[in-house]
Parts: structure tokens; sequence; C-alpha cells
């Protein structure tokens, strides 16, 4: 799992039919090597926002819902803002 | 999946039997420095196709075992065209 911000979002009309009707998001992970990936996102996620990312395709999977989904990224979690002391 | 853009295609006479009516994308992978308009890029990679994208198409990569999720039998691929992206709305920093 990765620490990424939400910075963007992909419009697509031809794709996998099982992301008909996700919401594809760009997460660029803290990292600075890593490159950002489009993730599936059901927790409602916004541009701006960090969040932690999964790789486990067999989650990504059932949130498609579709075993046959290549789909790989999923935002797991929204992390809570920082607080002051 | 990374976005990735296709520059060009790969044709193979001898190939996996597994492999049927494929088309093979080479694409390169974004970096983040491309998402924020500058032409740099990850090195090349080839892509398994299935929904048509053609040269100067942007794409979305599927990786890694997830990538052959979509073919009924095991298939020999780790690069998978998932997406042909129409819009990118992208905000640097706020």
């Amino acid at each position: 799992m990765r620490i990424a911000t939400i910075r963007g979002q992909v419009t697509s009309t031809v794709k996998h039919p099982s992301f008909a009707g996700q919401r594809l998001l760009i997460a660029v992970p803290e990292s600075p090597d890593v490159a950002p990936q489009i993730v599936l996102d059901n927790l409602g996620a916004g541009i701006g926002q960090r969040v932690m990312i999964s790789s486990d395709g067999s989650e990504a999977r059932k949130m498609a819902g579709d075993e046959s989904s290549p789909a790989r990224w999923t935002v797991c979690g929204i992390i809570d803002p920082e607080v002051a002391p | 999946m990374r976005i990735g853009t296709v520059i060009g295609r790969v044709t193979l006479s001898v190939r996996s039997p597994r492999y049927a009516g494929e088309r093979l994308l080479l694409t390169l992978p974004w970096k983040r420095e491309t998402l924020s308009g500058e032409a740099k890029f990850d090195p090349a990679i080839v892509v398994y196709d299935e929904l048509g994208a053609n040269a100067g198409q942007q794409i979305a990569i599927s990786e890694g075992r997830e990538a052959a999720c979509p073919f009924p039998k095991p298939t020999p691929v780790d690069a998978y065209c998932a997406a042909l992206i129409d819009e990118i709305t992208y905000k640097s920093e706020l």
C-alpha cells in the first residue's frame, strides 16, 4: 500500500467492460520514483486529497464485480487531514 | 494502471500459440513529469491491445498478474490496454 495524492481523473468511452460506471482517478504516489497510477475509487476521494492505494488485484476485481477485470490499483482509504497538536 | 502514449505497433509472425488476434502496441508509460507537460517518459513497453488503439492515443496500461486476467486461459501477457483515454483532468498543486 502506498500513500498518494489524487491529482485528477480520466474519462474513457472504449474500455474493458468491467470499468463501466467506475471512477478512474489519477493518484500520484508520494515516493518520487513511482509513476502516477490510475486507480478505481468507490469511497468518493476528491482531487487534492491524500489517500492510501493498494495494488491488491483481487480486491480490485471484487470492486469491479468481474473476475476477468484487469484492474489492479484501488483507493482503500482517505487519509485524515493533519491537525495541529 | 499507468497512463501511456502509443507510439507504434509490433507484429509477430512466429508467436505463442496462446495469442489470438492480438495487436501489440509500443507504448511510452508516463512519469509524474509527463502529467505536467514535460516530454519525459519511462522506457517503452509492449502492450497487448484488444480495444483498437492507434499511434498517438493515450491508454491505461494494466500491468503485472492482472494484465492476464481478461484471458480465459493462461496467456503470457504482463501489460494490457485496459482503456482508451478520452480526457485527462489534472491539477498539479492546489
